[in-house]
């Protein structure tokens, strides 16, 4: 899992570095994270398993063995912290 | 099934079943509570209320539970619409005919409890006492009531996705709001 926030002061992560594994070139510089890597990996998952699923709450929910408002209340859950994430 | 896991699924069924499952399994336990209450003689006459009375027919057993639970679908379908929004009618309605579940119990305890003669009980209060049934049926009023108003406030949880105090204030006033309504639509239809 990749980590997303400071072990010290749990301040938000920048990249800073890149590396290709083929001609060992490394590029630096400061660049934020995206938005999905922000969020928890129980939450990536979700987001995986949706699209995936061609975003059907039916089949999520199927899959999840849930019911349908609960699997709707998660993804309007991961939807909030999205929003919030963008702020 | 962990007792844990068994515990969260008896208070808060819905995360698992909503919709029409709910609706459909909701109702087989309403139609069986109100073939046992028209027989016992045990009406639920009210959103959280059930009464044993001298005598009942079949008809006003299942009419009881009809206004009841029209009465809590509705109010609270308007609740939700007051605190969320993009959530489904069948998901109300479903879920709040499986939180009327509990009261199978009272309809099952309330057929084998004898009504006291009201005379006696009106010289006598405590003559209530004297029948074990009419005490077990006393104190199984108690969780069962709970157990149903939490299924309740679940329901209306799960189905319109609101949260906070907000869901817990709104809930207060709809289930006080739909018992009122429930009483007055049974005195003045029945």
């Amino acid at each position: 899992m990749l980590p997303t926030n400071c072990p010290s002061c749990q301040a938000q992560l920048k990249v800073k570095c890149l590396k290709c594994e083929n001609c060992q070139t490394e590029v630096s510089g400061s660049y934020d994270l995206p938005l999905l890597a922000l969020l928890p990996e129980s939450d990536q998952q979700f987001i995986l398993r949706f699209v995936i699923n061609s975003g059907s709450l039916k089949e999520m929910a199927s899959e999840l063995k849930l019911s349908y408002p609960t699997v709707r209340n998660m993804l309007n859950d991961i939807i909030n912290k999205i929003k919030t994430d963008e702020k | 099934m962990k007792s844990k896991d068994f515990f969260r699924l008896i208070v808060n069924p819905f995360t698992r079943i909503a919709g029409w499952q709910a609706l459909v399994l909701g109702l087989v336990f309403l139609v069986v509570s109100g073939i046992i209450g028209g027989f016992g003689n045990v009406v639920f006459d009210g959103v959280i209320d059930s009464h044993l009375v001298k005598q009942v027919t079949m008809l006003q057993s299942f009419s009881y539970i009809a206004i009841s639970l029209l009465t809590l679908v509705l109010v609270m379908w308007m609740a939700g619409l007051f605190i969320a929004k993009g959530f489904r009618f069948i998901d109300i309605l479903g879920t709040m005919t499986l939180s009327k579940a509990p009261f199978l119990l009272m309809a099952i305890v309330g057929y084998f409890a004898k009504m006291p003669d009201m005379n006696e009980v009106m010289k006598n209060p405590m003559v209530v006492f004297n029948s074990m049934s009419m005490v077990v049926l006393m104190i199984l009023s108690i969780p069962v009531l709970v157990w149903s108003i939490t299924l309740m406030y679940n329901a209306l949880k799960i189905s319109s996705g609101a949260s906070g105090g907000k869901l817990t204030t709104v809930f207060i006033i709809a289930i006080l709001a739909s018992e009122a309504i429930s009483k007055l639509m049974i005195y003045f239809l029945m």
